[in-house]
Parts: C-alpha cells; sequence; structure tokens
C-alpha cells in the first residue's frame, strides 16, 4: 500500500479524449479551474478517491490521483510547480494556456 | 528525397488502419489505459501535463516542401498553430486530441510521412548529419544508409520491446555533426584502402543519469554487411541488457558492464553465426536507395556575387547572417543557410504554421523544395545559390526568421521542460529565453563566438545538458526549480562530458552564472580560441572561483 | 483460456516440464523415446541449453513474465535459427493481440491468451502483408522482393 498522502488533497486526471488536465469538482464533476476542486485530508481521501474512480472506471479520465492543495484566500490551489502548470498552461505561452479561472489571476 | 513504393506505402497505410482500431479500442473501453499506454507510445502519442503530445518523425531530418507545408496544415487543423522541432530532428504537436491522432496519422501517411517507433522501447528515427548530401567535407551522403536502417528497424519482429529505447545517429563526415559518440550506436562511414565504402560502429553512447561516450567496436564494416552486423549487436542487447532497473537497461550499461571489448566479441560471433541468413537487402536495393539521394543538379555558379557583397558592407545583419547562418555547398556558388527557430525571446524550436509554410515556399524557390531539420532545433536550405541570398534573408527577416545567431550562445538547444513535460522538474525555456535577454546584441554575440548551451529541464537529458559547452540541468529541491551548471562538454567528434562547476542556482542566478562564465573565458582566451579551447586549456577552476566567488 | 493456433500446425497436447526448475531432470527426456514439451522463460539462457534436448521437443511453451518483456522474442529465434527446432513454439503469459504478428514473426506457432482477447489476436496476426525484414519463419523482406525472386536465392545460398 502506499503511504496515505499528507494534508489537504485535490484530484487531478486528464481527460482520456482530449487528454486536458482536470479537477474533480466538489460538484462532482470535472473541471479545469482548481478553484471547483473539492478537497479531503486524512480520513476523507479514500471516499473522494471513490467518487473520482468511478469516472476512471467509467472510461472519461486517465489516472486520478492525490494532489497536495495549500489554501488561498477562500479557495484550494495546487501546491507544487507542476500542478500549478497544469492548471495555468505552459508559462511560456500564456495566450493560449488555461488561465480560465480569474481566480488565478487575483493569487 | 527517398519516395515510397507500393510496399512502403502499404505498410504504412496498414499502420494508420491499425492505430485507428486500437485508439477505437482505447475509447470503447476494450484496451485499459494500462494495455493501450504502451501501444501508443510505440506511437509517439505520450500524455503530458496539459495534453497528449504527439512526435511525428522526420527520417534523417530531411523533408519536402510538401511535407513541410503538411506539417504546417496538422499545426493549424489539429493543433493550436504551431510545432516543435527536437533534438532527434523530429517534430511534436503540443495540444492533439486522442480522437484526432488516426486522422492526423492518415494526413501524414498521405505524404509519406508518419509517427511509428517514435516513441517506445524500440529502435527510434535514426538521425545525422543535416548538412548531408550538401556538403563537401562527407566522405559519402549517410542519407541511403539511414533509410536502409528505417526501413530494416521498423516493425521488428525480435527488437520491438527491447529493455529500453535505441538510438541510432550516422554521420558521413569526420566532422560529427550528429552527436554520433552519444547514441547507443554511432555510425560513422569510412572508406577503406580499396576504395569501398564501410562504416565505423561506436556502442554504448548515451545521456541521462549515466553519460557516456561510445567506444568503437568495429573499425570497418563493409557497406553490404551492415544490417547483419547491426542486428548481431540488437540481439545481444535484447538478451543481455538489463530489465530490472530501467535506469540501468540501456545499452552502454551493458557495455560498460561487460567491457567494450568483450561485447564487441559477443557481437563478431553472433554476426558470424547469421552471415549466411539474407539479413542484409541485394545490392540492387542500396542502389536503388542511393538513386534518391542522387545530388542534386546544380549548376556551377560564382563563388563571388556583387550583390551579396554590396548588402554585407550595407547591413550589419546581413553581414552577420551571411558570417554565421551561411556555410559553403559542396557545389561552387551555392551554400547550406540554416533558419534559426532561437528568435531572442522565442521558444526554441518552436515554428508557426505561417513559418513552416514560408519555408517550405523558400524552399520550393531556392532549394530545390527541400529542407533538413538539426539536432539543434534548427531549419536549413541546403541547396541554396549564394546570389538568391539577399532576397532569401529578406523574406525570412519580415517572418521573425532571419536571426543570425546559429552556433552562437543564443542558438541554445532547450527540452520543452516542466511548461510542457510530464516527466520534468524545473522549466528549460524561460532559462534559454533570459540567456538570450542577457546576450541580446549581435556584437557581443560574434565576439563571444562558437559557444553551445544546452538546457534540460529533467536528468532524462532531452536538452543535452552533458554534451553542452555549457549545460544547465534544472532539478526540483523541495518545489522549488534549481538549476546546475556544467562545463565543457561537446557533442562533436571530440565528444566530452561537461562537468558540474558546483551547487545550483536559482532562475535568476543561472544567467548571472553563465553570464559570470563567459566573463572569464573573455578574459582567458587566447588568439581565437574558441570556449571550449580556453576550457580545455585553462580547466575548470578559473570559472568555479569566479563564479562562486561572488556567491 | 484460450489457445490460439497462429501458423495452421496441428498443435500438440504433450505434457510440459518446467527447464529451469531442475534442468537435470529435463535433459533426461531427451533419452526418452516419448515424446516431451518443455516451459523456458524469458529468463532462460539459450546458452544453457542442449541442442538435443530442443531439438528432440514436441513442444517448447515460453513463458513471457509481462508482454514487454522482448527477451522472448529473441529466445525464439535462437531456437528456430541454431538449435533447428522445428516443433510447436508456444507464447503463454500476458502477451497483447497487437503483439500477434511479431510473435509470429519470430517463430511461435500458438499462443494461450484469454478467451475475450481471442478474436483480437485472430484479426492482428494477419494484418501486415509486407515486412521489411527477411525472418527465420519464411517472410521475405520487401528488400528482396522489391529485386525478384533470383535475388534472394543468390544471397541467401
Amino acid at each position: 500500500m502506499a503511504k496515505k498522502p499528507v494534508g489537504p488533497q485535490m484530484i487531478l486526471a486528464n481527460c482520456l479524449r482530449e487528454g486536458r488536465a482536470l479537477f474533480f469538482g466538489r460538484d462532482g464533476a470535472w473541471h479545469a479551474e482548481p478553484a471547483l476542486a473539492d478537497v479531503a485530508e486524512g480520513d476523507g481521501l479514500d471516499a473522494l478517491m471513490a467518487k473520482a474512480r468511478a469516472f476512471a472506471d467509467a472510461n472519461n479520465v486517465i489516472d486520478p490521483v492525490f494532489i497536495p492543495a495549500e489554501q488561498k484566500d477562500d479557495h484550494y490551489y495546487p501546491a507544487h510547480i507542476k500542478h500549478v502548470m497544469q492548471a495555468k498552461g505552459p508559462s511560456v505561452r500564456p495566450d493560449l494556456g488555461y488561465q480560465v479561472s480569474p481566480d488565478w489571476e487575483r493569487r | 528525397m527517398y519516395a515510397y513504393d507500393p510496399y512502403d506505402k502499404e505498410i504504412v497505410n496498414t499502420r494508420v488502419e491499425e492505430f485507428r482500431d486500437q485508439v477505437n479500442r482505447r475509447l470503447s473501453g476494450e484496451l485499459t489505459e494500462e494495455e493501450f499506454r504502451p501501444l501508443r507510445l510505440m506511437n509517439g502519442l505520450y500524455l503530458q501535463l496539459h495534453a497528449y503530445m504527439l512526435r511525428v518523425a522526420i527520417p534523417y531530418g530531411t523533408l519536402s516542401s510538401v511535407q513541410m507545408r503538411r506539417l504546417a496544415l496538422i499545426a493549424r487543423k489539429y493543433d493550436k498553430g504551431y510545432g516543435h522541432f527536437t533534438t532527434r530532428q523530429n517534430i511534436q504537436y503540443n495540444w492533439p486530441k486522442l480522437v484526432d491522432t488516426p486522422d492526423i496519422l492518415l494526413d501524414l501517411a498521405d505524404v509519406e510521412m508518419h509517427a511509428i517507433q517514435t516513441s517506445g522501447n524500440c529502435i527510434r528515427n535514426v538521425t545525422t548529419d543535416q548538412f548531408s548530401g550538401a556538403t563537401a567535407d562527407e566522405i559519402a551522403d549517410p542519407r541511403p544508409y539511414a533509410e536502409l536502417i528505417r526501413q530494416w528497424s521498423t516493425f521488428h519482429p525480435e527488437f520491438s520491446f527491447l529493455p529500453r529505447k535505441f538510438k541510432i545517429a550516422i554521420t558521413g563526415a569526420p566532422s560529427d555533426r550528429a552527436a554520433v559518440k552519444w547514441h547507443d550506436i554511432g555510425l560513422v562511414v569510412r572508406k577503406n584502402d580499396a576504395g569501398d565504402i564501410g562504416f565505423e560502429v561506436l556502442v554504448g553512447g548515451g545521456m541521462g543519469r549515466t553519460p557516456v561516450i561510445a567506444k568503437t567496436i568495429r573499425d570497418f564494416i563493409p557497406e553490404a554487411d551492415l544490417l547483419g552486423y547491426l542486428e548481431a549487436i540488437l540481439r545481444v542487447y535484447n538478451e543481455q541488457g538489463r530489465r530490472d532497473n530501467k535506469y540501468k537497461a540501456r545499452i552502454k550499461i551493458l557495455v560498460e558492464a561487460l567491457g567494450s571489448d568483450t561485447f564487441a566479441d559477443l557481437v563478431e560471433k553472433e554476426w558470424q553465426t547469421t552471415r549466411h541468413h539474407p539479413i542484409d537487402v541485394p545490392e540492387a536495393e542500396i542502389k536503388r536507395i542511393e538513386a534518391f539521394f542522387a545530388p542534386p543538379p546544380l549548376e556551377v555558379l560564382p563563388e563571388q556575387d556583387p550583390a551579396v557583397d554590396e548588402l554585407a558592407a550595407n547591413n550589419f545583419l546581413f553581414h552577420a547572417f551571411l558570417k554565421n547562418n551561411v556555410r559553403p555547398h559542396k557545389v561552387p556558388g551555392h551554400v547550406n543557410v540554416t533558419i534559426s527557430l532561437k528568435p531572442h525571446g522565442g521558444i526554441p524550436g518552436d515554428a508557426t504554421d505561417a513559418q513552416m509554410d514560408l519555408v517550405a515556399d523558400l524552399a520550393d524557390t531556392y532549394s530545390l523544395g527541400e529542407i533538413r531539420v538539426s539536432h539543434e532545433q534548427n531549419l536549413i536550405l541546403p541547396h541554396v545559390a549564394r546570389r538568391d541570398l539577399p532576397e532569401l534573408y529578406e523574406a525570412l527577416s519580415r517572418s521573425g526568421l532571419g536571426t543570425a545567431n546559429v552556433g552562437l550562445i543564443s542558438d541554445i538547444i532547450a527540452c520543452p521542460g516542466l511548461d510542457y513535460c510530464a516527466l520534468a522538474n524545473a522549466r528549460s525555456i524561460p532559462i534559454a529565453q533570459n540567456l538570450a535577454k542577457r546576450f541580446d546584441d549581435i556584437t557581443r554575440l560574434q565576439d563571444i563566438g562558437e559557444l553551445k548551451v544546452k538546457i534540460s529541464g529533467c536528468i532524462n537529458s532531452c536538452g543535452h545538458h552533458h554534451a553542452g559547452h555549457i549545460g544547465i540541468l534544472g532539478v526540483d529541491r523541495k518545489g522549488e526549480e534549481v538549476y546546475q551548471l556544467l562545463l565543457g562538454g561537446s557533442g562533436a567528434e571530440d565528444a566530452s562530458k561537461a562537468q558540474i562547476l558546483g551547487p545550483g542556482f536559482d532562475e535568476n542566478g543561472i544567467v548571472d552564472a553563465v553570464e559570470t562564465v563567459v566573463a572569464v573565458y573573455l578574459g582567458e582566451r587566447q588568439d581565437g580560441e574558441k570556449f571550449l579551447e580556453t576550457y580545455r586549456r585553462i580547466g575548470a577552476d578559473p570559472f568555479k572561483e569566479a563564479v562562486y566567488e561572488a556567491h | 483460456m484460450k489457445r490460439i493456433n497462429l501458423t495452421g500446425r496441428a498443435l500438440s497436447d504433450v505434457a510440459l516440464t518446467v527447464f529451469d526448475q531442475s534442468p537435470e531432470a529435463a535433459q533426461e527426456l531427451a533419452g526418452k523415446n516419448a515424446p516431451y514439451g518443455l516451459i523456458l522463460t524469458t529468463e532462460t539462457a539459450y546458452s544453457d541449453l542442449d541442442p538435443e534436448l530442443i531439438e528432440k521437443a514436441d513442444l517448447i511453451a515460453i513463458d513471457f513474465p509481462a508482454f514487454g518483456d522482448g527477451r522472448g522474442f529473441s529466445l525464439a529465434v535462437r531456437l528456430r535459427k541454431d538449435f533447428n527446432f522445428t516443433g510447436e513454439l508456444r507464447a503463454t503469459g500476458p502477451v497483447i493481440p497487437d503483439q500477434a504478428q511479431f510473435l509470429l514473426r519470430a517463430g511461435f506457432d500458438s499462443v494461450d491468451t484469454d478467451d475475450a482477447r481471442a478474436a483480437a489476436f485472430q484479426k492482428a496476426a494477419g494484418r501486415f502483408t509486407a515486412f521489411y525484414q527477411t525472418d527465420y519463419t519464411g517472410n521475405t523482406s520487401v528488400a528482396h522482393t522489391r529485386h525478384g525472386p533470383s535475388q534472394r536465392e543468390r544471397k541467401a545460398s
């Protein structure tokens, strides 16, 4: 068994058909905006992953994984630069990324 | 250029159908992701940070204008209007959808292109000198042999599940522009005393976390025996290469473990037992392939052209272009023109669909419709009449393709890094951009002279940092991007491994450190010495002192 | 589990002995006058194999621990080219339908696979009809067929 991740986590996966990175949302759907992501910790992790995994089992997303989240203002965001990059798009092409969430700009 | 016959067409078209079937089975759920992953990888389809990435093979870096236009079309139709030319002379698309990839492959097959074996643990696209067939210093054009190897290695029934990926490079010239000593197999075209063509065979080169320079295991293998000998190498590797640890699975580890002499003996023994078997092709087949690469019908022209000289005298940037981006062709009065894909502030190796279309048009007008891709991530028009240079330069400059920095410090190799790549630990492209900004003056660039900077965003070394005169390696230190500085590498015939200078730097610090290194070189260099020569003469210490003294 | 016949030969149902577990016991089979089969793994080194033991076997199964373990392909080629093995060669383990033609061309006659994959195996086994390599199972590379049969005979003689 892999060690349980420590601290608040959100779930990131890729869309099967298009490949883009998506966060598992509080509304039970997948979103490009990390601000909409559901966050769990400790004992709540298994239940969250079970919900997300159902989508992978239904062949809609690939490889849902926990990623560390950190709180800023009212929302959680990915903590690691790699996941920040996945949420925003390439830093060298700001014209092409997913910078869809206005919350990103306020950060 | 090579043109497909009905057999080649059938094989590539069958592959498109096969891949469409695999994608459909994945979408229907018949294949799990675990099962599909190796299948899509064998077709160059990765899943990266933001999207799928499709790597399209450009065999030995040679493209026709028709093919280049098709690459532009694919960028427009299925992607976001650009592509990335790689250090393996291929092109990568960063945003294709899985559901579109079979159609992309069909569009490619239509112009005799494919994505076969651009990833996976198999024999990858064979790379070579970007000036092949157009340079005076070569013994023979290596591309017919690269094509022979391409065919032999395509869907090889025995070698499609090797311990690890396998890269072969070949050069026809003693000046090595294909970094053959950094490949799993390096081939150097030789001529023996009888005047016959053959190859020096080197094995076990490679970068990654264990950089190794390839060792010669045979001084001369005759042309007629090349494939049989390669097959013997691959069989020994497939049987004995390590499979328990992917970081020790490349052939370099096997060759180091056995010793290159023992490895050579094993290969020789296996080769002798299979010589009766028709692995090698009939002589007529070599001749057939060679005919596609016959020297182009270029008229001998005067070496000097008054219009060129006049523009060079009046236009400083054209003068620099002439000096840095233009080199002589083997036919007098003609030149090879390198189109820099390293505009200052741009992304190394990226080209937009409009730029690809323009290069295709310019190739038709000025270069017999032929284009090359270099492992240094630039494009080349190989057959240009010198007298056409003013017009060509004007057209390139108008479209942001006239940067006169080839071989200079801002002509940087950079992998996609953490901006795109799922394996990366740090970004590479912004470092290249900041360096180009710091060295933005063409006079200063030319004064510094030849200096090859190579940046990788992780230890896998796609940015060739081990072979950089100045190498930069991005690492992840507790979530922060940290950059290590390496000096003294070379990817040329005098191949050497760059050595880490000391502790790493942050994003800004690395640019300062490179500037300090350059200042030490300028202070120490003796008449006409290039950076690498000075470094080899004085060693790392003066650089180390200067770089770390300030910190 | 379903047994796929790739080459159309009559398949053997002889009992199999695992060579790697006891090479000595396996070796005794060669001396008896009864048909026998062997299980080799991708760990089996061809240099440990006795030519007589291999040549007299009715059936050899090569067990793949993972479909990406390509040693099984080279071992199959060795059995055909270096040991003159003409019996049935069978692939077992998690090989996938997309490898059917590689298996066939490396010398395998049959594959054991899940029932669900049987149809895909059959379909994949006949997908390509032109090949860039002359293999050890009688397929001629297009490089030779391009220049006619006489060329091939000359080269092979």
